[in-house]
């Protein structure tokens, strides 16, 4: 990352990016209102709703109890009466205890009522292991992938955590944002102009020849690693960050993939049923077969201890091996 | 607001007696000819508990909102919804408020002041609490009532929605019609409070236990609550006890002996309201006969309505998803 001032943009931090992105809407639009655990005077638990409260007052920027059933809850009604909140569930492991009201009620509600109610809700949530062990470190977007109505997204850098929260504040429809421990204390510039990045559109990170590397969120960094080293092996890899998985800009996927002939997904989560199963299903349905292989977690929890929360996870070196043995196998069949 | 959510209005007889008499006649006749039907799928049915919807909202204004239990034909009828436009939808045809899209345990009507069911147990409560937030944060003086089963106060949802709307003072009125069974479990297995309206004592709101056949004693507490909540005093939670007269739903096997269940339908709140009316004087069999005929003609048309209405094109399975 360059130390320079890049025109038109400035260097912010995560947290600087959500807390802008959420005063612009909030100036916007009396609507939006935030609803979490320490969201007022502290802020938030990574800073990203710092000064919201004083600016915005304790009405429209409120502590809850620790419930994440009834903050979800609550959140979906206010929305389905016509506000526009964003919820903020500390940590993705605690998004189980609000599922309920999440995909029961308001992934359906626009469904269920013709078209009368709709939720414009925002549930933010923090994915991703950083030392806080097997109930604190969970990446579960491909659970809600699956689930129609639901919009899930998970930015990589800052300009698309501000670009892509401020779309999910003004979309019709229920938005589960997902940031990630490892990613607040990254920064990036964010253009300086307001910016609203649409939902479902996935970026080329590096453009390469070889092998089409799909990832989003902080594995996107451990992609760009491997494919730096990969480069000093003269082999040429595309990074893709999806920054949105539902809806998936399969296009974008599935047209590198033809074109460098071979796919790795790469996943924080688990693999059994997991994003790059999905995603190299739906590539090869509209592409053809590809080479195609799989990196994610180990098939265990991911714990606190260091030792094994690395021996758990994917790094730049596992997913630059499994690229050198996809290249390496035979071309794919067709059935 | 990006959609009003006023309501119909109940004329101001609505809490009369008499209308009260006719809606609750209404909801049973409109639950015998949907059950007499072979397409009706699959239904849980409120006989028995008419007095509890129609007495909650005698209490209710035009702009307020109703979250009720998946158990909500009733509260649906009593809250003044066109029952040929709930005949329609529950029978899935185009005509219903949610082109026969919601159904059965999925009716919604908000612009007539009907927010909807929700047919998980509890699964309203929260979500009633965010709407009175909304209420309250946009300043109205309009009120949200809840309905729900006794089923629903083992469940978290319900203390975690009492502590925010009482830590938040949300115009909100959570009532439980606790008909005393959750499917077949009675009450006394499930729940360890002998009344669950002291339920609202530990978070410092005030709370109520009525005899849920006695649709006038609903009405009047609830109006209590209902005024409270008004003026920004907060929410509170009403209990009405109620017998259910048929099984859990239309697919759920009796498992009350014949004894008790006729000591059970001796209870019916139509029955005893007309009684009441007759023996004050107010009403003769002739009016009682008449009613009936005139509820018998209300229920005929909502069915030809909803008869004459087509079933979706398939092509709406995948409309107004997200």
């Amino acid at each position: 990352m360059s130390a320079e001032p890049v025109a038109g943009t400035m260097k912010l931090f995560f947290r600087e990016a959500i807390a802008r992105a959420l005063r612009e809407e909030m100036q916007a639009d009396a609507r939006v209102i935030l609803l979490g655990q320490d969201v007022g005077a502290f802020g938030g638990s990574y800073k990203e709703f710092a000064r919201l409260q004083a600016q915005f007052g304790p009405a429209r920027v409120r502590d809850t109890p620790v419930a994440e059933a009834a903050m979800v809850g609550l959140g979906v009604g206010a929305a389905a009466a016509g506000l526009r909140p964003l919820v903020s569930i500390t940590y993705m492991d605690f998004l189980m205890l609000g599922l309920d009201p999440l995909v029961n009620y308001a992934a359906k509600a626009r469904f269920k009522t013709g078209g009368q109610i709709t939720v414009p809700l925002v549930v933010k949530t923090t994915a991703g292991a950083r030392g806080q062990g097997v109930a604190h470190s969970q990446c579960l977007e491909a659970w809600m992938m699956g689930v129609p109505g639901l919009a899930v997204v998970a930015p990589s850098t800052p300009a698309d955590a501000y670009g892509l929260l401020k779309a999910a504040l003004r979309h019709d429809g229920p938005v589960l944002y997902v940031d990630h421990k490892r990613l607040f204390p990254t920064a990036g510039e964010v253009p300086l102009a307001e910016t609203v990045l649409p939902l479902g559109r996935a970026a080329t990170r590096r453009q390469g020849r070889d092998v089409t590397v799909v990832s989003h969120s902080f594995m996107t960094r451990v992609a760009l690693e491997a494919a730096e080293r990969l480069a000093t092996e003269a082999i040429s890899c595309e990074v893709i960050d999806l920054r949105s998985l539902a809806p998936l800009d399969l296009d974008t996927v599935a047209s590198s993939a033809a074109r460098t002939g071979a796919l790795l997904t790469l996943e924080e989560g688990q693999l059994t049923c997991g994003i790059g199963a999905e995603i190299a299903f739906q590539v090869r349905e509209q592409a053809g077969p590809i080479r195609t292989a799989r990196v994610g977690a180990a098939p265990a929890p991911v714990s606190s201890n260091p030792v094994l929360e690395r021996a758990a996870l994917p790094d730049a070196e596992r997913v630059a091996a499994a690229v050198r043995r996809l290249l390496d196998a035979p071309p794919a069949e067709r059935p | 607001m990006a959609r009003p959510l006023r309501g119909p209005g109940l004329d101001s007889a609505a809490g009369q007696p008499t209308q009260l008499l006719r809606r609750m006649m209404v909801i049973r006749a409109f639950e015998a000819a949907l059950a007499a039907r072979p397409d009706h799928g699959f239904q849980l049915f409120s006989a028995g508990q008419e007095a509890v919807a129609v007495g909650l909202c005698a209490a209710l204004e035009t702009g307020d909102q109703l979250l009720t239990s998946g158990r909500s034909i009733a509260p649906a009828l009593a809250r003044g919804l066109d029952p040929g436009r709930v005949m329609a939808e529950i029978l899935g045809r185009v005509a219903g408020p949610a082109r026969g899209k919601g159904g059965r345990g999925h009716l919604a009507w908000p612009s007539e002041g009907f927010f909807g069911a929700h047919a998980v147990v509890g699964g309203n409560l929260s979500i009633a609490a965010g709407v009175a937030l909304a209420f309250q944060i946009e300043g109205r003086r309009d009120v949200v009532a809840c309905l729900f089963g006794d089923g629903a106060c083992g469940a978290g949802a319900l203390h975690e929605t009492l502590n925010i709307a009482a830590l938040w003072k949300l115009p909100l009125l959570l009532v439980c019609d606790n008909n005393q069974l959750s499917v077949s479990t009675p009450r006394s297995q499930a729940l360890a409070p002998a009344r669950l309206s002291d339920l609202a004592a530990p978070f410092g709101i005030p709370g109520a236990t009525v005899d849920g056949m006695d649709v006038a004693a609903v009405r009047d507490a609830a109006a209590r609550f209902v005024a409270r909540a008004r003026v920004g005093d907060g929410p509170a939670l009403l209990e009405c006890v109620s017998e259910r007269f048929s099984s859990h739903s239309t697919a759920t096997r009796e498992t009350r002996p014949k004894d008790q269940m006729a000591a059970i339908l001796a209870r019916c709140p139509i029955a005893r309201l007309a009684g009441e009316l007759q023996r004050a004087g107010e009403l003769g069999s002739a009016d009682i006969a008449a009613l009936e005929g005139d509820v018998a003609r209300e229920v005929a048309l909502a069915v030809a309505f909803a008869n004459a209405s087509p079933l979706p094109d398939p092509a709406e399975a995948l409309t107004d998803v997200g």
